[in-house]
This record gives C-alpha cells, structure tokens and sequence, in this order.
C-alpha cells in the first residue's frame, strides 16, 4: 500500500461525486418546491439503461446523455402528474417510481446485460494543469461533466439564493398558500422543478453509466446511490453548494470498497467491507438527527404536503 | 379545468361507494396490464398471448397455483409487515432486510436449537426466531425515528444493503456457522429435521410447492385484522396516524407506539423469511435475494390500501405475477422476469392515481351554471 492509492481514491471520490452531485441536486430542488421524490434510484437506472441503449444502435455518446435526461423528465412528469395533479401520497408514488424504474431498467436491459459500455466519456487533459503534482489528478483530471457539474451546482445555488424564481420556489416548499395568495401558481412551480430535478436525476444516471460503469447490469450499476443522494440532500441541508462536499464525502466511502479490492487489502471479508457505504450513509443521518443538527438544517417546512387551495 | 365549454372538477365523496373500493383496483391491474403490454410489443414479445400464458402458467394449473401459493406465503407476511406500518404514515421500506435477517435468525434457532425438540416445538421455535431477527434488525431506525425523528425511509432502505452483505458474507464470504461444512459448494448449513415442514401433497404423489406456513400467514393476517379493530393498541394507532397532534394530547406515547409499529412490522417481516427457512429452503439461502418479496410487499400492501385481509389477495396476485413470470422465461419466446416487477410498479403507480377518484367524484358541469353543493 502506497500513498498514492489513496490519491487516486480521493480523485476517484470527486469523479464518483458528479452523479451523487447532479442527483442529489435533482432532490433537492424538487424537495424545495415542497415535492418529495424517492425515485431517485430507479431514475438513475432507468437514466444509465436508456442511455446504454441508444448508445449501443447509435454509437453517440451525446445521443446517449440526451436520451437519459429525457427518460428522467418522463418519470418525473408521472410522479408530478400523481402528486401534484392528483394529490397522491409523494411518498408512495416515489416508490412506485424505484419499483417501476428498477423493473423496467432490468426488462429493457436484459439483451444487453453484462455488455460493456459502447461509447466512454473521456477525461480532459488541461496541460500543465493535470501534471501538477498532487492537486493534478485530485482536482484537474476529471471529464468535462464533473467540472460542469460544479457550475450547475453553483447556478443552482444563485438561482435559489439570488433570484426573483428562485424566491418563489423556495416559498412554495415553505409556504405555498402564500404563493397561492400571491397569484403564483404552486402547481405551475412544482410541476416545473419536479420535472427539472427528474432530468437532472436522469442525466446523472447516464452520466454514470459512461464514465464509471464500465458494464451494463440491472443489479449492481447503480447499487443504492440514489438513496445516498437522498441522504446527501439532508446532509447539504437542502443547498446546492454543500452537496458537493457531501458528495465528496459519501464517494469516498463508495469508492473505499474497490480500492481495498484492487490493493488487495483483506482486513475485512469483502462482503463486510461492502456494507461500508450505506454504514457510513447511516450514520451520517443519526448524526444529522440530533437536535442541535436539526436546528441547523432547514427542510422545506411543507414538504411532501400536497397543496389544495379550497381547504385552506 | 374547462373544456370544451364544461368545467370538470373533483369534488370530496361524503361516502365511498363499496364499488369503488372494488372497481379501482381492478382498473389499476388493468391498466398497468395495458402499459406492460406497450413494453412487451416494443420488445416484440406478443402482449395478449404472453399474458394468457402468463394467467395460464401463475393462476390456473394445478402446479401454477401451488405455486402461486407458496411464493405467496412469505409475501403476504412481508405485506402485512408494509401495511402495518404504512397505515400509521410510517413509511419503513426495510422489509426486504428484515426478511433476510427472519431467515438468518430462523436458521440459526433450526441449527442450534432445533435438533433435540419434537417438530411441533421446533417449528414454532424458527418462526420466532426469524420475528425476533426481524424486529432487532429495524431496531436501531425505530428507536432513531422514536427518540430523534429520523426519517425511517431511507435509514431502513440502507439496511437493506447491509442485510444483503451480510447474507453474502454467511455464505460465499466466510465458512462460518451458517455455511455448510460437508461440502466446499458455497451453500447453508441446513436446519435439523425436526425444524422443517413437509409441502402439502394431493393424490398420494402430487407434492406441492405450498407449505403449511400459508395457513400461519393466513391466521396472522385475519389476526392482525381482527386486534387492529378492536384493541385499544389498534384504536391508538389509528388516532395518531389521522392526527399525531390529537394523539399526543390524549396523552398517548407517541414515542412507544412508533418504535412498536415499526418493530412490529419487522418481526411480521422477520416471519416471513423464517417461514422460508422451515418451508422451501431449509438453510440460509441467498436465492432469497434474487427474489425481491420484501420490496413486493410494499406494493402488496399499497394495493390493498393496507387492509390486512386484503392484503392475502393482493399478495396472491401478486405472486401469481412472478410465478407465471418465471414459466414465460423458460418458454420457447423468453420474456425477461422483470416483466413482473414492471406490472407491479405499474399496478402501484395506477392505484395511487385511482385513489383520487375514490375519494372525490368528477362533477362536469355547464360553465357558469350553479352546482348545487
């Protein structure tokens, strides 16, 4: 074991981070609107599936991107559709969203299962910038997604903080019969962030499926991430640019696992070293529940309450 | 909403129809039916004829039943367990967990403990142990929702996880208790004798793939239903999902009846992968895991708006589903298994839309003419 495994584990923590970042940010502000969405998994699946399949007839990566945000925005729209327009339980309705994601992604894929990934989303050189010693690899040798990713998230984090939208979405999450009153339509604003967190869910499912996925397989491409990223958006207390260290965080302990396998290090039983990720996810949470933590998050106060404007 | 010169609006039903308690899950299967066979014909599998096979091969030969049967018996448990803890707005979605921890429990008391006892000691004996199992394995998310209100959803998902390490390491990561140490096959240790049930058998050698276990699954089901009626524990549940406010000022303890509905929906869990263990399996088996009835069981118990009665039907359709999906695998047409899981997400998606109209009724009228309220 050398230092520079861990160098790489760490780069490989930020790299893994971009689809932790998108999807949790994709949460979050769907979470903001007052709307919450539990699918998250089974978008991811269905984001890496769709984008798999148009890869492989096509050969386009772009392609690929594109059809995994638009598989994202049409689940998101049928949990919009259930939540908003028909007032059914968000929370039930998002697990009908991992179940019908999840099966569907395993239906779809299964000539495909255990291919491995047609197009590869590469990583850029930036020069002098990539040979530095240590911040190098950790920071400057990623693909263009990551470095996108941090600017959606620091665009997101204006657009919440610093716009007029941004406002109002906010106030929808915590006061939507004020909204309401104001002449703003709390259905117009969750419909509109659902769906856009649903295309951000999905993108980062395909996104993962060509830069750290290097096969296809319905039972272990994914493997829980959408439930940390839930888990982040609590841990980011619900704003965009702390999701990106959270994010860094719970890909290390995901990504802990493979370079403990690949060095050989056998302290622990694979199948225990494992459990590491969703551990560490838990224990983040009962950190983050006392209330002296609790005080400090700030959730949506009306989240995953339906808005019916004639009871109240 | 108008259109075409009529404004169409919900309004709240005073009193539910008994049709529609009928009428919305038969459209919701329907449904679902129908966009299943949009993915079937996408994928060139004929969606009328794969169904009838489907029907065919999960709900009406002798074997497709007993089948049907027997899968059904830990879902109806694993259902029970979502809708026990549903209904309370707690929404623990670790049954899938829980289940592998009541099988892990139950082998352990069937290894350890179950060789010198007669089998109507034994038996009983592994279904307890595989609740205990369960119930220790939410403990610690009951207990965090109870004290700190953590949310339960995704802590109790987690576990899932860690449960599905866990069995993986009993079995292909370790040569411990739980593996079998007469042969280097990965595999279970099995129970003693004593701790298994025989399948039910009809006409001398026709020997099913139903166990006796149904029978407790059935009894826990209408037991369930019964003592949520007409327990004052059932009543102080019911008060505090409707209102947790109201509860608290009628001096109920909020903290003990989350903890309890949420060990208790583990150990019905915990039941089920245990009645696997004295029934099917026999050991430790991590074919449990490719199965996915802790998940099923949420959708059980969401179609049958978490009535426990319900719930056996529900959860016989649904292992119907799954039954008929394993014989379409093997056809001369092969069609994915995950077909079922797709029928069932749909079916779930379908009964929450429909939940709209059980509650409220679509009123068209003129626009600007006066409905009468």
């Amino acid at each position: 074991m050398n230092s520079n495994i861990w160098l790489l584990t760490f780069a490989d923590a930020i790299s893994i981070a971009t689809t932790l970042i998108l999807a949790s940010l994709g949460a979050m502000i769907t979470e903001r609107s007052g709307v919450i969405n539990l699918g998250v998994e089974g978008m991811l699946l269905m984001g890496a599936v769709s984008g798999f399949v148009v890869a492989e007839s096509t050969g386009n990566l772009w392609l690929a991107l594109i059809a995994g945000i638009f598989v994202g925005v049409a689940l998101s729209a049928v949990h919009a559709g259930l939540t908003v327009g028909l007032r059914a339980n968000q929370i039930v309705s998002g697990l009908a969203m991992v179940i019908f994601g999840s099966g569907l992604a395993q239906f779809i894929g299964k000539p495909y299962e255990g291919n491995m990934r047609p197009v590869v989303i590469e990583r850029v050189d930036l020069g002098w910038l990539t040979d530095l010693p240590l911040v190098g690899p950790v920071i400057f040798g990623h693909d263009i997604f990551t470095y996108a990713t941090w600017a959606i998230a620091a665009g997101a984090s204006f657009y919440l903080h610093r716009t007029r939208p941004g406002l109002i979405l906010r106030a929808t999450g915590d006061a939507p019969a004020t909204v309401d009153a104001q002449g703003g339509s709390v259905a117009r604003i969750r419909w509109a962030h659902t769906i856009a967190g649903g295309a951000l869910m999905g993108f980062a499912g395909a996104w993962f499926m060509f830069a750290r996925a290097t096969a296809w397989n319905a039972n272990a491409t994914t493997n829980g991430i959408g439930w940390i990223a839930l888990a982040l958006v609590v841990f980011a207390s619900w704003r965009p640019l702390r999701a990106i260290g959270g994010a860094v965080l719970f890909g290390f302990s995901l990504q802990v696992p493979f370079t403990l396998q690949a060095e050989q290090i056998t302290l622990l039983p694979q199948t225990i070293v494992a459990m590491f990720p969703y551990l560490v996810t838990l224990l983040v949470l009962v950190l983050l529940s006392t209330p002296r933590a609790r005080r400090l998050l700030g959730a949506p106060k009306m989240l995953g309450q339906p808005f019916v404007r004639d009871e109240r | 909403m108008i259109v075409l010169g009529r404004s169409i609006r919900l309004e709240q039903r005073m009193v539910v129809p008994r049709s529609a308690v009928v009428i919305v899950p038969m459209l919701s299967v329907f449904f679902a039916l129908a966009v299943g066979g949009v993915f079937l014909a996408a994928t060139g599998h004929p969606p009328l004829g794969t169904y009838l096979d489907l029907i065919k091969n999960g709900y009406t030969s002798f074997y497709g039943i007993t089948d049907t049967l027997g899968l059904a018996t830990p879902l109806i448990c694993t259902g029970l367990a979502a809708a026990f803890a549903f209904r309370m707005n707690l929404y623990s979605i670790g049954q899938e967990g829980q289940l592998y921890l009541g099988m892990i429990g139950g082998a352990w008391a069937g290894i350890a403990l179950a060789d010198s006892l007669p089998a109507f000691l034994a038996v009983p004996l592994v279904l307890v142990f595989g609740a205990v199992a369960g119930a220790a394995w939410v403990a610690v998310p009951a207990v965090l929702r109870a004290r700190l209100g953590t949310s339960e959803i995704v802590s109790t998902l987690l576990l899932n996880y860690v449960a599905l390490n866990l069995v993986n390491y009993f079995i292909f990561g370790s040569r411990g208790f739980f593996r079998d140490p007469t042969t280097s096959f990965p595999q279970g240790r099995p129970v003693a004798e004593s701790a298994r049930l025989s399948p039910f058998s009809f006409f001398t050698d026709k020997v099913t793939n139903t166990y006796p276990t149904l029978l407790v699954a059935l009894v826990l089901a209408a037991f369930l239903f019964w003592f949520m009626r007409t327990s004052n524990y059932g009543y102080e549940t019911a008060v505090y999902a409707d209102s947790p406010n109201t509860a608290r000022y009628a001096g109920m303890n909020s903290m003990r009846l989350q903890s309890s509905v949420l060990l208790i929906s583990g150990a019905l869990a915990g039941v089920g992968g245990a009645m696997y263990v004295v029934g099917p399996a026999g050991k430790v088996d991590p074919g449990l895991l490719q199965i996915g009835l802790g998940y099923a069981g949420i959708v059980v118990a969401a179609l049958a708006r978490y009535n426990f009665l319900a719930v056996i039907v529900a959860a016989i359709l649904f292992a119907g589903l799954r039954t008929g999906g394993n014989a379409l695998q093997v056809s001369n047409d092969p069609v994915p298994i995950a077909i079922a899981v797709v029928l069932q997400g749909a079916v779930l998606l379908f009964a929450l839309g429909g939940e709209l109209f059980r509650r409220n009724r679509v009123v068209i009228s003129r626009v600007g003419q006066v409905v009468p309220t």
